[in-house]
């Protein structure tokens, strides 16, 4: 049907709800000669726009909820559908948090915050994607099923699917679901706005000497003038959150308190701070080396999963 | 075997039976596997040159670090046995980036000792830390007992350079934040020898904490000392180390020479230790003193200074080599269990001890729920062999069962095989092996290990497979 240049027919999003449905579209898929743009509730545009156009729309939003926490494990299984709004409900309620808090908004997914291994302000402190993922489950460019690590906090058992597939943008497998550690809440946690010129090299050097410890912070961020009005802060500022016992949470407020006036903020400031993602993610061809050639094709043998989203085949 | 003696040198290529008896095993006693020849390399040239060398011939090797293993990964039966001890260069440490280079038989605790200067360390501390290799921890991703805090190898490796089976050289990294990439680095560690040999390894420097605080809790029950690890986790402290010892380990390390002070009347003791900044520590140490008595603890001891807590640590450290005395053999395993489980499978082990008539030494890293439930045994008796074998196999199926996993730090190997299949769906592992085959299709790198071969799809409808 031609509706006139421009626009463009959306196709049906395909939108299973089981691990064995989605294996069934990637196997029809696969005979079909169909390729998939695997998408969690579809916020990450800048991949959404580099899939190509020919590919057919797949939903992991069905595909959701908490599979097992077990609180005093400190780790949670959840399918990949999941948002991050979800299980930070879930964890506050036991007096603990999810160290994702990725850049973007907590609408978006578990699985596409580990497929696409997004950090956030706290990576320093709570661990990267790949740091914080213990178990994964997901379908292959086949439609066979697999599943890598567990949901113990250590585990050496086989070759690492875990890290192959976090950070892989779907173009190895689609994640069906994740297992990761969670952290306790601290005793005290403190949200500090601490008024100095983050423009000035002399007061960048001693936030460095702070942030390198010994009392090191959860995140501590540097805002320019621009984004610390959008936040409602006023001028250039750093945002510091601190977290431990009563004792260590004074003394780097004291630390701090040399650095220029402490305001406390309610943690809320870091949903807004952390809409905004500071870094513009790079794309790579990650398949022009021989060696992601041939993991690539050991994975996603037909080349249907998130077409050029990471780059092609070429060798 | 021309061309090796040409790389290395004459001295370097051994094949004499009294040479190779040396290689025949790792530290797992029970197995024994005598490589075709033993080849060592003393610069990464060399060492690429080697296996461009054995890849032309169609010759599989195995590569060894320092043979501190503890699940017969490195046992090389009948093919050529790489080793990498001599490459032991510290390339550069950065003390602003807090980044180190070094080369792959580097040893462990040596690498410590340079970053020492600069308030730092290399945080992983596998027991054998002393020996071992840092190239040998990335193939196993090694633990030790402050992983808990700090992150098992996985964790503080940032980049290598490697060279792949077929002579192919690969730099490695982990992507950065804001880039979209692969992280085949993550892929690599823990890859147990069969995905290439790394020439060189980018690991990450911790700086050493302003404080430390060492505590030793002794228990009249094991339960009360697992219950004590929830409670502590569950508080929301984070301990740098949390190790438990039950009776009979207590009771072999205080008789030998790594005798540590521990009460030998009780029947579980905990090893914790809080670091950090000095602010707030005491008050954490506090916290879990009151736990661990809250939890039935007789006696909580804190160390007293830098030697008192070196003492408590050498019991911890030593104890696999205390158990050493008590009979010939060592049963070594390694299971991981989810901690809330940890004190009903602690007494099923008991059970299945008692049950089969072997003399179980739990020592392990409590706030992982990682496992070593060791036996001390004569594998020259037959009968305790067999019983030795059959309650171990009991207790690696029962931490299955129970959600867990069969190796937290020593790898699979050949010693963990017969579990994987146990443990991963037929699709996983021929998911694993294909990983594999893009490291090295032609399975020259540690041929047998991690997968069971039959477990490969691809593998076996290969054409000469088998043969």
């Amino acid at each position: 049907m031609d509706l006139g240049a421009g626009v463009r027919v959306m196709s049906t999003v395909l939108t299973p709800s089981t691990t064995d449905e989605l294996a069934s579209i990637v196997r029809e898929s696969v005979a079909a000669h169909r390729s998939l743009a695997v998408r969690g509730v579809g916020s990450w545009s800048l991949a959404l726009a580099r899939a190509s156009a020919a590919a057919t729309p797949l939903s992991m939003a069905k595909m959701s909820g908490i599979v097992e926490y077990v609180p005093g494990d400190l780790t949670l299984t959840a399918r990949a559908g999941t948002t991050l709004v979800e299980i930070e409900a879930a964890t506050r309620a036991n007096g603990q948090w999810c160290p994702l808090l990725p850049w973007g908004t907590d609408d978006g997914t578990l699985g596409a915050t580990f497929a696409t291994a997004t950090t956030g302000p706290f990576r320093a402190a709570l661990g990267a994607p790949r740091d914080i993922a213990i178990g994964v489950e997901f379908v292959d460019g086949t439609g066979a099923i697999a599943r890598g690590g567990g949901r113990v906090v250590k585990n050496v058992a086989g070759f690492d699917l875990t890290r192959l597939m976090v950070g892989s943008w779907g173009t190895l497998g689609v994640i069906t679901e994740i297992s990761m550690r969670l952290r306790a809440l601290p005793a005290v946690d403190s949200t500090l706005v601490v008024q100095c010129d983050v423009e000035d090299p002399a007061v960048l050097a001693r936030i460095d000497a702070f942030r390198r410890g010994p009392y090191v912070p959860l995140a501590c961020e540097c805002i320019g003038a621009a984004h610390a009005m959008t936040l409602g802060l006023g001028e250039a500022r750093l945002l510091v959150r601190v977290g431990g016992n009563a004792a260590f949470v004074a003394e780097s407020v004291r630390r701090l308190g040399e650095l220029g006036t402490v305001e406390a903020h309610a943690p809320e400031l870091w949903a807004h701070y952390r809409e905004r993602d500071p870094y513009r993610r790079h794309f790579t061809d990650a398949y022009a080396t021989p060696l992601a050639a041939r993991v690539k094709r050991k994975f996603d043998p037909h080349g249907i999963l998130n077409p050029n989203v990471l780059g092609e085949v070429t060798s | 075997m021309e061309t090796l003696r040409r790389i290395v040198g004459d001295r370097h290529v051994l094949t004499r039976s009294s040479e190779l008896l040396v290689y025949e095993n790792d530290a797992l006693p029970g197995y024994h596997k005598r490589p075709s020849l033993v080849v060592l390399p003393g610069t990464a040239d060399e060492v690429v040159a080697v296996v461009r060398a054995l890849y032309a011939a169609g010759l599989q090797w195995v590569a060894r670090g320092a043979g501190t293993g503890l699940s017969g990964g490195a046992l090389a039966d009948d093919v050529v046995l790489l080793g990498l001890h001599r490459l032991k260069k510290i390339i550069s440490v950065d003390p602003i980036a807090r980044l180190a280079v070094v080369e792959p038989g580097v040893v462990n605790a040596n690498l410590t000792k340079a970053a020492t200067p600069f308030g730092l360390h290399y945080a992983p501390d596998p027991s054998s830390q002393t020996a071992c290799t840092i190239g040998g921890n990335v193939a196993e991703n090694a633990g030790g007992p402050h992983c808990l805090k700090y992150g098992v190898t996985l964790n503080h490796v940032q980049a290598a350079t490697v060279v792949l089976p077929d002579g192919e050289i690969v730099k490695l990294a982990v992507p950065a934040d804001h880039e979209a990439a692969l992280d085949l680095m993550g892929a690599f560690v823990g890859s147990e020898g069969c995905f290439g040999v790394a020439l060189d390894v980018t690991v990450r420097l911790t700086p050493n904490p302003e404080g430390i605080r060492t505590m030793l809790a002794d228990f009249s029950s094991m339960d009360d000392a697992a219950r004590a690890t929830s409670a502590i986790i569950a508080a929301g402290i984070l301990p740098a180390a949390l190790e438990l010892m039950d009776q009979a380990t207590i009771a072999a390390v205080e008789a030998s020479v790594y005798a540590a002070g521990y009460p030998t009347d009780c029947a579980a003791v905990l090893l914790v230790e809080v670091d950090g900044p000095e602010c707030g520590l005491d008050d954490d140490a506090a916290a879990i003193a009151a736990l661990c008595r809250e939890c039935g603890a007789r006696d909580v001891r804190t160390a007293r200074d830098a030697t008192d807590r070196a003492r408590l640590w050498q019991g911890r450290k030593k104890a696999f080599g205390a158990m050493g005395r008590v009979a010939s053999h060592l049963a070594v395993q390694d299971a991981v269990v989810p901690r809330t489980r940890l004190a009903p499978i602690l007494a099923r082990i008991a059970e299945i001890g008692t049950r089969h008539g072997v003399h179980v030494c739990n020592v392990f890293h409590a706030g992982d729920g990682n496992l070593h439930p060791n036996v001390p045994y004569n594998a020259d008796d037959p009968d305790e062999n067999a019983r030795v074998h059959s309650a171990m196999k009991e207790i690696m199926e029962l931490c299955i069962a129970e959600g867990g996993t069969i190796s937290g730090e020593h790898g699979v190997g050949f010693d963990k095989l017969p579990y994987m299949e146990k443990l991963f769906p037929g699709d996983s592992l021929d998911a694993m092996c294909r990983l594999r085959d893009a490291f090295d299709p032609l399975r020259r790198a540690n041929p047998g290990k991690v997968v069971p071969s039959h477990a490969c799809r691809e593998w076996i409808s290969a054409p000469g497979f088998g043969s």
